[in-house]
């Protein structure tokens, strides 16, 4: 286990110093901007994937966390009496509540029933951001930008400091959804997903279980939206519709479930071909579709999920005979997460 | 053969650094003997509303065409960059800094609608680069203070000018004709409902006696209105205004008419007034009454025609609402730069446009102007007319004088706390 956290910071550590080094070797702003944009949408992709593939929870109404996250920080800077720090732990704070609000009636759902009430709350919060002009300025979004004042002598107004402080903050993350991925917690979760009765029936209380991880999955969306509305410097009702988790769905499918950064990989994947089939041509629907569908028929699971699973066959086939039945491999990929993105 | 591929080799690799490096550089040397002033235009040109995005293209092209065969600016010529946001507001923000950081955009023609404008309007405040709004008719965006930017402005028409003028005919016609029990049917989303509020306030407040019986609100991108039409002919209102637009519109209308709705009731739409859709309506009843959005035959000007002719030419299809907004948002940054010499620094370019008047086939004055306190156009046209079934559909257009609509816009302004 400590063994397993020192390589995760280690990890962690080189993938900052990677985010760090590369718009210095490459000193463009278009740069820093595309990665802020795969930080704010792979954390909310990587955030989901704690629900769909470590619990089998499949959530179409994640978004409603991000949007969340994104309009009371933004809100609470406009306010102008708090920090930036304070509005993003009170953001968070209030983002958790509310997931465990939603999440205490929604993981007593399973499957399709689960999906839909998840969709259902999603479009209850849209409608109020809709609805409630005078405070969420309606289907304007929040006008009037989001003040950025220095802090501990970091100002978030100059970008380069901005894409730091984002890029510190996606590593942050990931490396405490590691530890989860990584924990008895993580493994009791795998468990509900693969067999929730027998889980039951080994004292795990499912219910707690879900509602936590479901916490926890809304609070780092939530991050996510503020990651996202610091970028803007704006919050807007679309951060909350249906079609923000839907593409956070995809981003999962693209990347894959099983590897823990598959979703980022995904998330990457699909910015990148947003972002040069955009500039080419106007279809970047019918475009995006078919490379998507191409993915999904063809490798039958996520780009991440499809190469760990070759690398381990890979090994498997050439290790010795004898050692064939004991050698570590990576697990393969479980039915239940199979059926999910075939 | 080891000799000859050993001394190619070494003076290869020098000449092929040279070629690499004239190679990779022409391109540099190029666009510098060009001049080039390259104009990014953020837009929707994908989705249910990508005519807003295309035409305002369109509009841009035929006009940057007309600048650039004449001899450009000062010989520097004018290229439009656009991106389609896909009607997303994070991914508004996005493309216009990409337009500005990666692709070099000077100038930016924001063609973004609602919440996409505001999006854009942040990252000018971040990169001062001159900006036009073309497309985005909420009035706060430019009316209040708070959200004002040195080098941004405003090419487009406004809900408060349309809600006096829109007000000021339906009152006349109501005071006429006696229509004294109305009713609305309006998109459920914020726009709708503020335009609604704002015709009414407006209508009221010259003719009191004006009464509301009922209100629907259809939800957007509604395909089926018959629970609103069915309710519209119990409750038997002698008049409707509706802010429904597009082709939420188109279908209204036509599903009204299976029920003949039109023939007892008056209607008042804020945006029937735009080609397309007049041209989409397969039926369109005679005596509609629509807002201005695009008309080749008013203002009754050659240069107007020649514009519809033109436009038409490029597009394939009549001027919308956003293409003229666009096509003189050209015509205001052409004189800019004419008046910079072909200096494209925000600041420079918003010293020049504040306070600009030019001649244009759209004034139905004398002249439009980017006014200096608000960076906002006015002097456009905000006639309503009258529906008929032939092309161009709509005239007999009443117009409403601006010195009216300004009183009541300063007005307005106190109201909210803008002046």
């Amino acid at each position: 286990m400590r063994q397993g956290l020192i390589r995760d910071l280690t990890l962690g550590l080189l993938g900052l110093a990677l985010l760090l080094v590369l718009p210095a070797v490459f000193p463009h702003p278009s740069l820093r901007d595309f990665l802020i944009y795969v930080i704010a949408y792979g954390l909310l992709a990587m955030s989901l994937n704690l629900l769909v593939g470590l619990t089998g929870l499949v959530s179409f109404g994640h978004a409603a966390y991000f949007a969340t996250g994104a309009y009371i920080f933004g809100l609470l800077m406009q306010s102008g009496s708090v920090s930036i720090p304070l509005a993003m732990l009170a953001a968070l704070a209030g983002t958790a509540l509310l997931a465990l609000v939603i999440g205490a009636i929604c993981v007593r759902l399973k499957e399709i029933y689960f999906s839909f009430i998840t969709l259902a709350f999603q479009m209850f919060i849209h409608s109020i951001i809709l609805t409630w002009v005078d405070l969420t300025g309606g289907d304007q979004g929040l006008r009037g930008g989001i003040p950025r004042p220095p802090f501990l002598g970091i100002d978030l107004g100059q970008p380069g400091t901005l894409y730091i402080f984002c890029a510190v903050v996606f590593v942050l993350c990931l490396l405490l959804m590691r530890q989860v991925w990584q924990s008895p917690f993580g493994y009791t979760l795998r468990m509900i997903r693969d067999n929730p009765t027998r889980a039951s029936f080994l004292g795990v209380n499912v219910v707690r279980m879900k509602l936590g991880v479901f916490v926890l999955a809304g609070t780092m969306a939530s991050m996510a939206g503020i990651i996202m509305a610091l970028f803007v410097s704006g919050a807007f009702p679309e951060f909350g519709f249906w079609t923000t988790s839907g593409e956070a769905i995809f981003m999962i499918m693209l990347g894959g479930t099983q590897v823990f950064l598959g979703p980022v990989i995904g998330a990457f994947l699909l910015q990148l071909l947003n972002h040069y089939v955009t500039i080419y041509t106007h279809h970047h629907g019918l475009v995006l579709g078919i490379l998507i569908l191409a993915i999904v028929l063809g490798l039958r699971r996520g780009v991440a999920d499809y190469v760990a699973d070759w690398i381990s066959e890979r090994r498997r086939a050439a290790a010795p005979l004898g050692r064939e039945e004991g050698a570590e491999t990576a697990p393969p990929t479980p039915p239940a997460a199979r059926k999910m993105v075939g | 053969m080891f000799k000859s591929a050993k001394q190619v080799g070494r003076r290869a690799l020098l000449a092929g650094a040279a070629t690499g490096a004239a190679v990779l550089a022409s391109p540099r040397i190029a666009g510098a003997q060009a001049k080039v002033i390259r104009v990014g235009m953020p837009t929707i040109l994908s989705g249910r509303v990508a005519i807003l995005g295309t035409s305002s293209r369109y509009a841009v092209q035929y006009a940057f065409a007309r600048i650039n065969e004449a001899g450009g600016l000062g010989g520097r010529t004018l290229q439009l960059v656009e991106r389609d946001s896909k009607g997303r507001p994070d991914e508004a923000a996005k493309v216009t800094r990409d337009l500005i950081n990666n692709d070099g955009c000077e100038i930016i023609i924001d063609g973004e609608a609602s919440s996409g404008a505001f999006a854009v309007h942040e990252v000018v405040r971040e990169l001062p680069v001159l900006c036009i709004h073309t497309n985005s008719e909420t009035s706060s965006l430019t009316a209040d203070p708070k959200l004002r930017i040195a080098t941004a402005f405003r090419c487009a028409r406004q809900g408060i000018h349309d809600a006096v003028a829109g007000g000021v005919y339906a009152s006349a016609i109501s005071k006429q004709r006696g229509l004294k029990r109305w009713m609305t049917c309006s998109p459920d989303y914020a726009y709708g409902r503020d335009n609604t509020a704002e015709f009414l306030e407006f209508a009221r407040m010259y003719d009191p006696s004006i009464e509301v019986v009922d209100q629907v609100w259809p939800r957007l991108f509604a395909p089926d209105y018959t629970e609103n039409i069915t309710k519209a002919l119990q409750v038997r209102p002698q008049a409707m205004y509706s802010a429904l637009w597009g082709g939420d519109l188109v279908s209204f209308i036509e599903q009204s008419n299976l029920y003949r709705l039109f023939a007892n009731i008056a209607l008042f739409s804020s945006s029937l007034g735009d080609p397309p859709v007049l041209t989409a309506i397969k039926q369109l009843p005679p005596g509609l009454h629509t807002a201005y959005r695009y008309n080749r035959n008013y203002p009754e000007k050659p240069s107007n025609t020649a514009f519809a002719d033109g436009f038409t030419g490029v597009a394939k299809h009549e001027p919308t609402n956003w293409a003229w907004q666009n096509y003189v948002a050209c015509q205001f940054i052409a004189e800019a730069l004419k008046r910079t010499g072909g200096r494209t620094e925000g600041a420079a370019l918003a010293a020049e446009l504040k306070g600009m008047a030019i001649q244009s086939p759209l004034a139905v004055e004398e002249v439009l102007t980017l006014r200096d306190s608000d960076h906002t156009l006015i002097g456009y046209p905000t006639a309503w007319g009258r529906t008929v079934p032939k092309a161009p559909f709509v005239e007999d257009f009443a117009t409403t004088p601006w010195s009216r609509i300004l009183e009541m816009e300063t007005q307005w302004k106190r109201q909210k706390g803008y002046a």
